[in-house]
């Protein structure tokens, strides 16, 4: 039975499941690094990086199973709009946060927290465009 | 947006809060276990207090929203899905707070330490890595993920 379902079943399961690690990941990230944790803020952010890639590579999945590619909707395009761009706002973050666990500097321990909250604030808005199906 | 694309968005955040707090409290507990001073292993444990209420929002939102949406989108009232799903979240819920109380003793004993002198002993390390405890929290995860393949799958709707 669980077959008979696996082409629309899988893609959506893995998108969200990998959606919610990454979700998860950068909310520890906020409040390790507003704790001053320098050595796990930097782990936990490159965690989120694979977790990233996995929605990322999951949300092509569906778009290429439910013949989204060349979709205008609105809710699509704020997810797309966050995921993909928003990976340098990640990136930033990892940077940061090593800058901050080598040099020490309270300054770079701001940022991240700076960092991961914006990104958590963009992550939160593309799943309420994704569910909301907003512009639809 | 219509009443249904309300109710699925306000259901989904919750469901985001739910998992993804629970994916911090798992993140922030494995940091403590893996923590070689016991003043380390307290700070984790205690910011697990920090994502709570995110997960309680997410918990109470689920459900709330779920039980409006079953109304709204008019399944029936014997979807055996949705029944396994409210047992699973009630079951997710009731090993969360085991595995709760369990990482607070050990914050406890970890704080006790760490204000004298801050050595790691046998009985700490056997805390944090008790068996019942890490296996109550990994099937609390378990059924979390279970919860949300049905949701997903949504079988015989």
């Amino acid at each position: 039975m669980l077959l008979a379902y696996s082409r629309a079943f899988w893609p959506l399961f893995l998108h969200v499941l990998g959606a919610m690690t990454l979700f998860g990941a950068v909310l520890t990230a906020l409040v390790t690094s507003l704790a001053g944790l320098r050595a796990a803020t930097v782990r936990i952010l490159i965690v989120a990086l694979p977790a990233w890639a996995w929605t990322l590579g999951c949300a092509y999945w569906i778009e290429h199973d439910e013949g989204l590619g060349s979709s205008k909707a609105t809710w699509l395009g704020i997810g797309h709009g966050v995921l993909e761009p928003g990976v340098v706002v990640l990136l930033a973050a990892v940077l940061c946060s090593w800058w901050w666990s080598r040099s020490g500097k309270p300054l770079a321990g701001r940022i991240v927290a700076g960092l991961s909250g914006v990104y958590l604030l963009l992550l939160t808005v593309a799943m309420l465009a994704m569910s909301g199906k907003w512009g639809s | 947006m219509s009443t249904t694309q309300w109710l699925l968005m306000l259901h989904i955040a919750a469901a985001f809060c739910f998992v993804g707090g629970s994916v911090a409290a798992g993140i922030l507990n494995v940091l403590a276990i893996r923590a070689e001073r016991p003043s380390d292993s307290a700070t984790l444990l205690r910011l697990i207090q920090r994502v709570l209420p995110v997960i309680f929002v997410g918990v109470a939102g689920t459900l709330v929203f779920g039980i409006w949406l079953w109304h709204e989108l008019h399944f029936s009232i014997g979807a055996a899905w949705i029944w396994i799903a409210l047992a699973l979240w009630a079951v997710s819920g009731w090993l969360g707070s085991v595995g709760g109380r369990h990482q607070e003793r050990a914050r406890k004993l970890a704080e006790q330490l760490a204000a004298a002198g801050d050595a790691s002993t046998e009985e700490l390390r056997a805390l944090l890595r008790d068996p019942k405890g890490t296996a109550v929290s990994y099937l609390a995860g378990v059924a979390t993920i279970a919860i949300l393949v049905l949701m997903i799958w949504r079988p015989g709707s």
